[in-house]
């Protein structure tokens, strides 16, 4: 019996075997080595249509045999509606290039996600990409409260009662590039220290004046001294309250920090953050080597966020930088992307009496466009067309919002970062503004 | 816990801190100067020529002989008064010498020239790469009765220039281009075309030293055709073309120096000139 059932054992080994091996045969007999590239082309460099958007698929079929089969595109919603789609016959003789023509008319100011699929004989690939249709249409149908400045200029006269006790402490050892290095601490809204660091060129100059970069974190990123040669201009770094060298009081977990009293909108983590640099502009303004007038206030991501919101309640930020700036138009965001909400919703639900419906109206108070269209200073905004954690509907929201003088820089092929372009012209920008010919 | 990840990745996107070679370029271009900051230019300067080209454009040594040097020494100052409007002025000192075979055998007159002072307008830029400026300069001559010297006469110019920056073969570089027209008020003007074209390329990433190439050149109308070599300051009907070359080198960020050499290409009643030139800058800011 044991016997019969290991004969037939082998018996389906070596029949895989021979199959295997006679594939390989078979292929290395018909002598067809060789593979299909492609190449999608947008005919936009920021990916961004007035009307039609226009892409030309490019195969190289390096096979000895003619590749026949289709090609399709996906048009779909940031939300992953489908809008469009169509596809075509295509047959591309051996060691041959072929390039087709798609035109996808007639779509609503917004912005799409389109997937390229090539299905051939011997190949199947998905490419994908995203673009925009006027995007200087794209508005969001929510509001925000009635009371939002209110609630800011409340926030700003809680904080004026705490008194800041600055305390600078040099750190020679850590200067390099020409610079000095402070640790500065201080105290913020809710008596929350908090604390950031102070890089200055040395200059021969005693009286001279610098511009100050105020550098704003990433979420849960912790900010150290920033050097570099610019002789102009001093870095201050924050690190808002729950953040790196700031966590003397708040000290949670990276994926709760989001969620933070997120029941009270009066005691919300961001509501404190945002106060925390508040507290870092006056401490700017507190130092006499400083140029209380030439103050760019910048960041990434979360940092992009609180650029925005300070900006936005703190006048005296002169010149505003935000990349990738995440949680605008939260309520469509929400449908968007996965986080933050889905931490949100797993604390809703193991709270009693919250809703969601109750964090989004507190979460109006922090919504980055609500802040947006409050700013007065000059501003740079940074996206990528592919970013699922800032989105471009809702940046650009964000972005049609400002009535100052504003730029954007659109990055095609980029998710949740901006190219190098931005920094060179971000600090083109900041010179000319500052007038540091 | 990978979308923290994915986005705790980005810091701060902004600490490229940005000095663009302008900071470093020669004075007198499209860029606009940084407001209270003072940059004065003393320099000299050696003019020679010995062969003119005739009205017609012909080239020919000049009679009996004759050899014309200059030596000026120029103190070229501006002063940024605000982001938009700066204030330019070029006071400049001749030494004079022309000889020939035939008495008399040396002539050499010296003194101040023409004074120009002059205001400059920041216009616009182009994605803060590409930067034009006006510049309206009064010409107020500091002689009276010595056509060696100049015209002797008061005039006024306008000029639009255009600077930029930019890289070639990984090196940064800039460019300046400037076209001002200029009238004299006396009698037979002249009014002339007075136009530069500069193109710098820095050797290193700090902009310590740096080469340039420039064209040149005045395209001078007037009723009075002549041509006297020993008084080049005060020919009014004339062109000449001029190609320089100049090396630069910064010591610190308020001092540099310049060399230039330069050989005119083309004119008409002119001396075919030979110059070279050195210049001191120094930067100095009050605000």
């Amino acid at each position: 019996m044991i016997r019969g059932i290991f004969t037939k054992f082998l018996t389906i080994v070596w029949g895989l075997i021979a199959i295997t091996v006679t594939k390989q045969t078979f292929a290395q007999t018909s002598n067809n080595s060789g593979t299909v590239t492609t190449v999608v082309k947008t005919h936009s460099s920021d990916g961004i249509f007035n009307s039609t958007a226009s892409y030309t698929f490019q195969v190289d079929n390096s096979y000895n045999n003619t590749e026949t089969g289709k090609i399709s595109y996906l048009v779909t919603t940031e939300t992953g509606k489908k809008v469009k789609a169509d596809s075509i016959s295509v047959k591309i003789d051996a060691h041959d290039v072929e390039s087709y023509d798609f035109d996808i008319p007639s779509l609503k100011p917004g912005f799409y996600k389109i997937n390229f699929m090539i299905n051939v004989s011997d190949y199947d690939d998905t490419t994908r990409k995203a673009f925009g249709i006027k995007p200087g249409e794209i508005t969001s149908q929510y509001g925000k409260p009635a009371d939002f400045e209110s609630f800011w200029h409340n926030a700003m006269l809680e904080l004026a009662q705490v008194k800041p006790q600055y305390k600078v402490t040099e750190m020679p050892d850590s200067s390099k590039d020409g610079r000095r290095v402070f640790l500065v601490e201080m105290k913020s809204l809710d008596n929350m220290t908090i604390r950031g660091w102070l890089t200055e060129p040395i200059d021969k100059n005693k009286n001279k004046k610098f511009a100050v970069l105020l550098g704003l974190p990433g979420y849960q990123v912790t900010l150290g001294p920033m050097f570099g040669t610019d002789p102009d201009i001093a870095i201050f770094t924050l690190n808002i309250r729950g953040s790196g060298y700031s966590r003397d009081e708040i000290n949670v977990r990276r994926e709760n920090y989001i969620i933070l009293n997120i029941e009270d909108k009066n005691k919300y983590v961001l509501r404190g953050a945002i106060m925390d640099c508040v507290r870092a502009v006056d401490f700017i303004y507190s130092r006499p080597e400083l140029r209380h007038d030439n103050i760019i206030a910048t960041g990434g991501s979360l940092g992009g966020f609180l650029a925005v919101a300070l900006s936005s309640v703190d006048k005296r930020i002169n010149f505003c930088s935000a990349a990738n700036p995440i949680l605008s138009d939260i309520r469509n965001l929400v449908h968007e992307v996965d986080w933050p909400f889905i931490d949100i919703r797993k604390y809703v639900s193991t709270r009693p009496g919250l809703t969601m419906d109750k964090v989004l109206n507190n979460m109006d108070y922090f919504d980055a466009k609500n802040f947006a269209t409050d700013l007065e200073c000059p501003t740079l905004v940074g996206m990528g067309l592919v970013d699922n954690i800032a989105p471009p509907n809702n940046v650009y929201t964000l972005y049609n919002g400002i009535r100052a003088r504003k730029h954007i820089i659109i990055f095609r092929d980029l998710a949740h970062e901006i190219g190098s372009w931005y920094n060179v012209y971000e600090g083109r920008w900041m010179r000319d503004q500052f007038a540091l010919f | 816990m990978s979308l923290l990840k994915t986005f705790s990745r980005i810091l701060i996107t902004t600490l490229v801190l940005f000095i663009t070679i302008h900071n470093s370029t020669y004075a007198d271009g499209g860029f606009p100067v940084r407001p209270g900051r003072l940059l004065i230019s003393p320099s000299v300067s050696y003019f020679f020529a010995n062969t003119e080209w005739d009205s017609l454009g012909v080239k020919r040594p000049f009679p009996n002989n004759g050899k014309f040097s200059s030596i000026g020494v120029t103190l070229y100052s501006e002063y940024g008064i605000s982001k938009r409007w700066a204030f330019v002025a070029t006071l400049p000192y001749v030494i004079n010498n022309y000889t020939q075979s035939i008495s008399p055998t040396s002539t050499i007159t010296n003194g101040l020239t023409d004074l120009e002072t002059g205001i400059r307008y920041y216009l616009a830029n182009i994605n803060f790469i590409y930067y034009f400026s006006i510049q309206g300069t009064a010409i107020t001559p500091l002689y009276t009765n010595n056509a060696s010297l100049g015209y002797g006469e008061e005039g006024a110019e306008l000029k639009l220039a255009v600077s930029g920056t930019g890289h070639l073969f990984g090196a940064s570089s800039y460019f300046n281009v400037s076209d001002g027209v200029r009238q004299y008020f006396g009698t037979n003007g002249p009014w002339q075309n007075r136009y530069s074209a500069t193109y710098g390329l820095s050797l290193d990433k700090k902009f310590m030293n740096q080469i340039s190439a420039s064209l040149s050149g005045i395209y001078s109308q007037s009723n009075y055709k002549g041509f006297v070599p020993s008084m080049a300051l005060s020919n009014k009907d004339f062109s000449f073309l001029q190609a320089s070359l100049g090396y630069g080198h910064s010591f610190t960020r308020e001092f540099s120096v310049f060399a230039t050499g330069g050989q005119f290409l083309t004119g008409r009643n002119t001396g075919v000139g030979t110059t070279f030139s050195f210049a001191f800058i120094y930067r100095l800011d009050y605000r």
